[in-house]
């Protein structure tokens, strides 16, 4: 349900409330569900976030959810952990998806006996709470937490990223309570649709309304490429000059000093570095294209394509089409040998030719792990749509096949390609191809986006109020 | 040792995830037992990985099978297990008990109340962790008395829960007896029921299939279409609305009846398509397509029925098709990159030809081409090894393609095919499948020739061809070419195939033998698959009442009943029929006709009595052996304007059992008549299908420079 206080009395008990206690540096809580050591792509940016904001002298706290909810998703990864601040406190939800449950016992009657229908149910009821299915109905457990951990140590600022985008909730509840300022991640947005390209809701609809007015209020919004962007700033003029684009990025940890050397008599190791959340349409596409290549291309035909990553989510983890697709493949010397920790991605990468890039959707996709193979030195053979944002990526990469689209004979022609990259690269054509992707260091892609944003709420709290237009009040929220 | 039992209830999409599974825990030294509810053919499993038993292959005994009256597909799953006496003892030595999937959920649910110990896991990844857990000798959870109480107190409150639902549904069964649905206050009643406000959708869709069932069954097929209706205008869920409907359609397909509400439950089916579709879910949108696709193509609405209604009124039947979104995207013509090239004038042309099944035309194609210098043939049969075994061709997965641009199934087509297609200058697709597949694949510079023998027009495939991208598409007669042509919009397009007519050439010289003067009073109808028989007995049955000398010869093995419950109905009747008339010396029946020349010399009058056919072979093998052809107007062509005469001369063909037996009458009045009218008979028929004219067809639309072709 949305606040159901009215806004003049929402304001009477804001004001007789307890002050929340202050400390001596500045203090962000960070929303952060996927925080480490959630074994999430997108892991890697919420950790260089908090790390950024300790780093300039904040206190932070996150706000993320149990480590058993991350096992029954994609697992977990405590190498992620070992990266993080020490000083940064992490705050867990006992928050879980219940369609993720594979324990039977935990079932009642109603689930054994129809587990889709109960499950399209519980849907409908989160959906009531909040417009986000599996994540609506934990909506009121973070508003009540970031109000909790508001009151024991007050907020300059509440960092949210999303998804999942139920973190608006909790985010307005902040705002509408202790007028704590925020600034919202959306990385890859909600009202846009990313993979079609198309937009997701309107405006009229309880999403679409919960989105506006957060965004209205919202200190800056970062989303991870320009289309998502320009999206925005043409759907919300309000904002757009609050709206930034704030790039994923690579970890130089990741990237080996130096990268192997092929041995063409040996043949080559292509990999692929991901979460295998596509559809497995473009993964047979692939694998049909390797099988195509290798009949014709000798190099191939001795070579491997080793691909490690998260395939599927509670029962169907490493049990669904992606895991028959790739066992099948096996006769073909391809190999799928599971996550890959983050502390090993290195070495990983360092006994590898070249890589496969894997991706969906269009303009409006990037992708995290983009960069990482743009800055890893070795080739980069895509396998994604002609008109897709890596490619701007990409662009001007020495080693790279160029974008082909996903006909799989011209993905089987891109494999020849990019074996003839891998062995006639030169030193310098690997320097070269670092050096086209050294602007996207992680770091220095986020570092001028968390100054800002600590420079916006530390200028919002000296003001002691927004610099931003007013909240439009305790109005009823879908 | 810790035991795992796994429990399937639908066979695995994922056989090497299974496999792979199983071998992990042959390696932890972990006993498995695998316990299927489907057919045990459905699955290949090394028998060292696991014990097997299947549910389904023992025929359930009469307190099974009431107790499996009305109760849903995963509770059924759990009564047949639980009926089972291997299976309780499996359950009670289980350390992990594995739902595979979600049919099968429920019986691991009620398994692990009985079984307080066992881990109960949805998936094998679960149960793995289970197995490496209780390896490593991690403590579980103890439960206590009162847990254990309360597993116990449900197992029989779900008892008698469960006695207290079938006696409520004796109750409604009563409520719905035949006399009730037939009179006027119960029929009101019901509809009323079905379609009363604020009643939840489980219930009413419920409720709803059992009145239909019970209305068809009291006989008013009306009445069970006013209710559906009613019914399915107050679902606000498009898949809800769809669900029933189609239920109630597949219910009555299973009878062998037309279903009252088809054209209603294909549009609901397809509007579901259509919102998937719109959000780009094009697999769910396939899904409900093809669910679409089932039903308008069902065998028993056009192969089990007289006649076809697609055959009737092809605009009006696809309608629901042509109207949505998604049969405009199947429709969608892709077109080739590059226009057919000429055939090569330096070197032997390459000829593929593609099919599913061995009849006629790719089988004389294949004869007449094979061994030839100046042509390189290369025959494929789908159904025969090609590659990795058999090809399936799978509707569905066309759909998924046809809606999504790219497939898994796209991609086997492609990869298989694209090396045949560069070979070939020629592509003969024969059949529909085979042409279905054939135009997944841009064909480069190879030009397509499509046949479709017969009527396969009537099923999906043709709907599922993407027509611009055949250069020539060949039917066996120009009655079947109009069909085509009002079925399928698409030949009328700017990128349509040139459509052409080729006949049939079956090699009749063997059938040229002197016949026996006392086959004159014998009538002979040799079977095809679609031959009725009853049509035959009835033209017998005037004439003996006529003259006792006329017999009936019926040979052939196609009185198999086939799968669907009308034909099998249909079979048995005229099967006792026939026996009757046997029994009496008036039918002679042979199943195996091994010599069909030598057969032909004792009959006299050859039948034709098919209800849909392109080429009767039998028929006019018959008739070149110096038969008397007497051809029923085939049902399926009877509305064209010529009907079957635009195959064969008009004077065979006899409208009604009536005008055949006034014409065997009158032709066998003496033998000499009797004779010159088979001489007749046989000299058209040489002439007409005897020589060589459609292999010369066929080498004009081929563009095979041969002017003396061998065989």
């Amino acid at each position: 349900m949305p606040n159901p206080i009215p806004s003049s009395l929402s304001q009477l008990t804001r004001a007789v409330r307890s002050r929340p206690r202050r400390g001596a540096r500045p203090h962000v809580i960070y929303l952060a569900i996927g925080f480490p050591p959630a074994a999430k792509s997108s892991a890697y940016r919420l950790r260089e976030t908090a790390n950024q904001f300790c780093a300039i002298g904040w206190d932070v706290t996150v706000i993320t959810i149990c480590e058993e909810a991350w096992e029954r998703e994609y697992g977990l990864d405590h190498t992620l952990s070992e990266g993080v601040d020490p000083r940064i406190k992490v705050v867990e939800l006992p928050l879980m998806r219940a369609d993720l449950e594979t324990d039977i016992r935990n079932f009642s009657e109603a689930r054994a006996l129809r587990p889709r229908e109960w499950i399209e149910r519980q849907r409908k009821q989160e959906l009531k709470v909040f417009p986000e299915p599996a994540f609506g109905g934990w909506r009121y457990a973070l508003e009540k937490a970031v109000v909790r951990e508001h009151r024991a140590h007050a907020a300059d600022l509440l960092m949210t990223t999303c998804a999942p985008y139920v973190n608006l909730a909790a985010t307005w509840q902040l705002w509408q309570e202790h007028r704590v300022p925020y600034v919202v991640d959306f990385r890859d947005g909600w009202s846009v649709d990313v993979i079609s390209g198309e937009t997701a809701f309107t405006e009229k609809s309880p999403a679409g309304q919960w989105e506006k007015r957060v965004l209205e209020q919202a200190q800056a919004v970062w989303c991870v490429n320009e289309p998502i962007a320009r999206f925005y700033r043409d759907r919300y003029p309000v904002v757009a000059d609050r709206v930034r684009v704030v790039r994923n990025g690579f970890d130089s940890d990741s990237i080996p000093s130096v990268p192997h050397r092929p041995d063409p008599a040996a043949g080559l190791t292509f990999g692929y570095l991901g979460s295998i959340n596509f559809a497995p349409a473009l993964l047979d596409s692939v694998l049909t294209a390797w099988r195509m290549a290798r009949r014709t291309d000798p190099v191939l035909a001795r070579s491997r394509f080793e691909v490690r990553g998260h395939i599927g989510a509670g029962a169907l983890r490493e049990a669904n089409a992606h895991s028959e697709l790739l066992g099948a493949a096996a006769r073909d010397d391809v190999e799928f040998g599971g996550p890959v920790p983050k502390a090993e991605v290195v070495d990983v990468f360092g006994r590898w030719d070249a890589l496969v890039l894997m991706l969906v959707g269009g303009q409006y996709v990037t992708s995290g792990k983009v960069y990482e193979y743009a800055a890893s030195g070795l080739p980069v053979m895509s396998a994604h749509d002609v008109d897709h944002d890596a490619v701007n990526i990409l662009s001007g990469h020495p080693l790279w096949t160029g974008a082909v689209g996903l006909d799989v004979e011209r993905l089987a022609t891109a494999f020849s390609e990019a074996a003839r990259l891998a062995l006639d690269a030169t030193d310098a054509d690997r320097a070269a191809a670092r050096a086209h992707a050294e602007r996207f260091a992680r770091g220095a892609l986020l570092a001028p986006a968390v100054t800002e944003a600590a420079r916006l709420a530390l200028g919002a709290s000296a003001a002691g109020t927004p610099t931003i237009t007013g909240p439009t009040g305790g109005r009823q929220l879908p | 040792m810790i035991n795992v039992l796994i429990v399937a209830g639908t066979a695995p999409r994922q056989d090497s995830v299974l496999a792979d599974a199983l071998e992990r825990f042959r390696r932890e030294g972990v006993r498995v037992r695998l316990i299927v509810d489907f057919d045990l053919s459905r699955i290949s499993l090394d028998p060292a990985l696991a014990e097997l038993r299947g549910l389904r292959e023992t025929e359930p005994d009469d307190r099974l099978r009431r107790a499996m009256g009305g109760i849903e597909g995963s509770r059924a799953v759990w009564v047949r297990a639980w009926h089972d006496r291997v299976v309780r003892q499996w359950v009670h030595e289980a350390d992990v008990l594995v739902s595979m999937d979600m049919m099968a959920v429920y019986a691991v649910w009620e398994m692990g109340h009985r079984r307080p110990d066992a881990d109960a896991c949805h998936g094998v990844g679960p149960a793995a962790r289970a197995v490496q857990a209780r390896l490593a000798g991690v403590p579980r959870p103890k439960r206590g008395l009162r847990d254990t109480v309360a597993t116990r107190t449900g197992i029989v409150v779900r008892g008698t829960r469960r006695n207290a639902t079938s006696r409520a549904r004796r109750a409604m069964r009563i409520g719905m007896a035949p006399a009730v649905m037939r009179s006027g206050a119960g029929a009101w009643f019901w509809r009323t029921a079905v379609a009363a406000p604020a009643l939840p959708d489980r219930i009413r869709t419920a409720v709803a299939y059992r009145v239909h069932q019970r209305t068809v069954e009291a006989d008013r097929p009306q009445q069970a279409a006013a209710a559906s209706a009613a019914a399915a205008a107050r679902l606000e869920d498009p898949r809800a609305r769809a669900t029933l409907l189609n239920r109630e359609a597949s219910w009555e397909l299973a009878i062998g009846h037309v279903p009252v509400c088809l054209r209603e439950a294909v549009a609901a089916e397809l509007a579901v398509a259509d919102e998937m579709l719109r959000k780009k879910s094009t697999l769910k949108a396939a899904h409900a397509a093809h669910r679409a696709m089932k039903l308008l193509f069902h065998r028993v609405v056009h192969f089990e029925q007289p006649t076809s209604p697609l055959a009737e009124n092809p605009a009006e039947f696809l309608a629901p098709l042509w109207d949505s979104a998604t049969g405009r995207a199947l429709a969608a013509a892709q077109g080739r990159a590059q226009a057919a090239a000429t055939p090569p004038t330096d070197r032997p042309l390459h000829l593929l030809i593609l099919t599913n099944g061995a009849g006629h035309p790719a089988g004389a194609l294949r004869q007449r081409y094979d061994g030839r210098p100046d042509v390189h043939v290369r025959y494929v049969d789908l159904g025969e090894d090609v590659g990795d075994g058999p090809f399936r061709t799978d509707p569905a997965a066309q759909l998924g393609h046809l809606l999504a641009g790219s497939s898994e199934y796209g991609n086997r087509v492609r990869e298989w095919l694209r090396p045949h297609l560069e070979w070939a200058d020629i592509a003969v697709a024969d059949r529909a499948e085979a042409a279905a597949a054939m135009t997944l694949v841009d064909p480069g510079d190879t030009r397509i020739v499509v046949c479709l023998p017969d009527f396969e027009l009537l099923g999906p495939w043709p709907q599922l061809t993407d027509f611009s991208r055949v250069d020539e598409l060949v039917l066996s007669s120009t009655d079947l070419l109009d069909l085509a042509t009002t079925m399928l919009p698409r030949l009328r397009a700017d990128q349509a195939p040139e459509l052409s007519v080729v006949g049939d050439a079956p090699d009749l010289r063997a059938h040229q033998r002197p016949k026996d003067p006392a086959a004159r009073y014998t009538l002979g109808l040799l079977g095809t698959n679609s031959v009725d028989a009853r049509w035959a007995v009835e033209v017998l049955r005037r004439l003996r009442a006529t003259d006792p000398r006329y017999r009936l010869f019926v040979g052939g093995d196609d009185l198999t009943p086939p799968p669907g419950a009308s034909v099998r109905r249909y079979h048995e009747e005229i099967l006792a029929e026939l026996a009757e008339l046997e029994r009496s010396g008036a039918v002679t029946r042979v199943e195996q006709v091994a010599d069909v020349p030598e057969a032909l010399t004792g009959i006299g009058v050859i039948l034709g009595s098919p209800v849909r056919e392109t080429f009767h072979h039998a028929h006019i093998e018959g008739a070149a052996s110096g038969a008397t052809p007497i051809l029923r107007n085939w049902p399926i062509l009877s509305g064209t304007a010529r009907g079957v005469r635009t195959l064969v001369p008009a004077e065979w063909v006899a409208d009604t059992p009536e005008q055949a037996v006034r014409r065997i009458l009158d032709l066998t009045a003496t033998e000499q008549s009797w004779r010159d009218n088979g001489a007749a008979a046989a000299a058209e028929a040489l002439a007409t299908w005897g020589g060589d004219a459609s292999g010369r067809q066929f080498d004009e639309l081929l563009r095979i420079p041969l002017a003396d072709p061998v065989g």
